[in-house]
C-alpha cells in the first residue's frame, strides 16, 4: 500500500511538470525512474518506451509500465491515473472557461490568430514523422496510396491504418 | 463585427462519447497528431458535434500541459457534456492503451521480451502521415486560405518543423499577432 502511495505521489509530480508533451518526457522519466527511484533498469526503461510506442496512447503510458513493475495491475492503474490527472484537470478548467472568455474581444483576437498556426503545427507533425520514418520508395507509395484513399473516399481511416499494419506484418517490414 | 456564439451544442449521450473515444483509442495507432486527425474526422466532419474553430482551439489549449491527444479528447468531451463528458472521453481514450500496456507488461516482466510488432507499425506509419496531411489540408482550406493566414501557417510550420521551436511558443506568438491585428482593425474603425 505504501508502495502504491509513493507511486501516486511521484507520478502526480511528473504530471504537473509535464510541459510540452512527448519527447520532453523521456529524459525526465529516465532521470526519475532509473537514476533516482531505481524502479527500472536502463534496459527495462528502453523496452518500456518501445512498448508504449506500440499503443495509440501517448508516450506517458510508460507510467503504466513502471507502475506495473512496482505494484502489479493496481500499480499500473494508479500510475496511469496520477500522471494524467493534472493535465486532465487543467483541460477541464480551461474548457469550462472557454465559452465565456471567448466573448472578450482581446481573447477572441488571440484565438483567431492561433488558428492558422495550428494548421502549421499539424503539417509540422506530419513532416517530423515523415523525416524519421519514411525510408524507401515502398513507404512513399504507401503514403501516396493512403493519401488518395483518405482524401477521396469515405473508407474509415481506422480500417486503412489497420490494413497497412497487416500489410507491414505480412511483408515483414523492417 | 459581432460574432454569434451558439451555446446549444447537440445533446450527445455519454455512451456515444465513451464509444467514440474508446474506438479512437483502440485503433488510432500512430499517436499524437494522428489521434487528433481521427478525432477531427469523427467528431467534427462526420458527426458535427463541434465546429472547426472550437476543435482547433481545443487542440491549441492541449499543447500546454501533458499529451495533446488526450487533452483534445478531454476538451471535446467537456464541450459536449461538461466535466463528466470530459473525464469520460479521456478515460475511454486511454483505456485500450492501458489494457494493452498492462498485458504487454505482464508478458514482458515474465518472459523479458518485447513482442515483434515493429513491422506492423512500420507498415502503418505512411498511412498515419497521410491521415495527418489530409486533416491539415482540410484545416488549411478553412483557416489558412488567405495570403496573410497562409504566411502565418507557413511560419508556424517552419518554426516547429525546421527550427524546433516549441508548439506553445508558436501558438502564443500567433495569438499576439491576432491581438495586434485586432487592435489595428479596431483603430481603423
Amino acid at each position: 500500500m505504501a508502495g502504491i502511495l509513493k507511486l501516486c505521489w511521484v507520478f502526480l509530480k511528473i504530471g504537473v511538470i509535464f510541459f510540452g508533451g512527448g519527447y520532453v518526457l523521456i529524459p525526465l522519466l529516465h532521470r526519475i525512474m532509473v537514476d533516482q527511484m531505481h524502479w527500472l533498469s536502463m534496459k527495462e526503461f528502453l523496452d518500456g518506451v518501445a512498448l508504449s510506442q506500440l499503443t495509440p496512447g501517448p508516450l506517458a503510458m510508460l507510467a503504466t509500465f513502471a507502475g506495473y513493475k512496482g505494484a502489479g495491475f493496481f500499480g499500473a492503474l494508479a500510475a496511469t491515473v496520477c500522471i494524467f490527472l493534472p493535465c486532465t484537470a487543467l483541460m477541464l478548467f480551461i474548457s469550462s472557461r472557454y465559452e465565456r472568455f471567448r466573448r472578450v474581444d482581446a481573447v477572441n483576437h488571440f484565438l483567431d490568430g492561433i488558428l492558422p498556426a495550428v494548421v502549421g503545427l499539424v503539417f509540422a507533425a506530419a513532416f517530423n514523422l515523415g523525416r524519421t520514418s519514411l525510408a524507401g520508395p515502398r513507404d512513399f507509395i504507401l503514403l501516396g496510396a493512403s493519401f488518395l484513399v483518405l482524401q477521396f473516399t469515405a473508407i474509415a481511416p481506422m480500417a486503412v491504418i489497420l490494413g497497412a499494419a497487416v500489410v507491414g506484418l505480412l511483408m515483414h517490414f523492417s | 463585427m459581432e460574432k454569434e456564439i451558439t451555446m446549444d451544442a447537440p445533446r450527445v449521450t455519454l455512451l456515444q462519447i465513451a464509444g467514440t473515444f474508446f474506438m479512437i483509442g483502440a485503433t488510432g495507432f500512430g499517436g499524437g497528431m494522428a489521434i487528433v486527425a481521427l478525432i477531427e474526422r469523427r467528431c467534427v466532419l462526420e458527426k458535427k458535434w463541434l465546429g472547426h474553430d472550437e476543435f482547433m482551439h481545443g487542440l491549441a489549449f492541449g499543447q500546454i500541459l501533458g499529451p495533446f491527444s488526450l487533452n483534445t479528447a478531454t476538451f471535446v468531451g467537456y464541450y459536449l457534456r461538461g466535466s463528466l463528458g470530459g473525464i469520460l472521453a479521456a478515460a475511454s481514450f486511454i483505456a485500450p492503451s492501458f489494457l494493452l500496456i498492462t498485458g504487454l507488461s505482464y508478458l514482458y516482466f515474465r518472459f523479458n521480451e518485447v513482442p515483434e510488432l515493429k513491422s506492423a507499425l512500420l507498415g502503418s506509419n505512411p498511412v498515419v502521415i497521410a491521415l495527418i496531411v489530409v486533416a491539415g489540408i482540410g484545416m488549411a482550406r478553412r483557416k489558412a486560405a488567405g495570403l496573410e493566414t497562409a504566411a502565418v501557417a507557413a511560419a508556424a510550420f517552419a518554426a516547429s518543423a525546421l527550427f524546433g521551436v516549441s508548439a506553445l511558443t508558436v501558438l502564443v506568438l500567433a495569438g499576439c499577432w491576432g491581438i495586434w491585428k485586432g487592435w489595428i482593425a479596431g483603430r481603423a474603425r
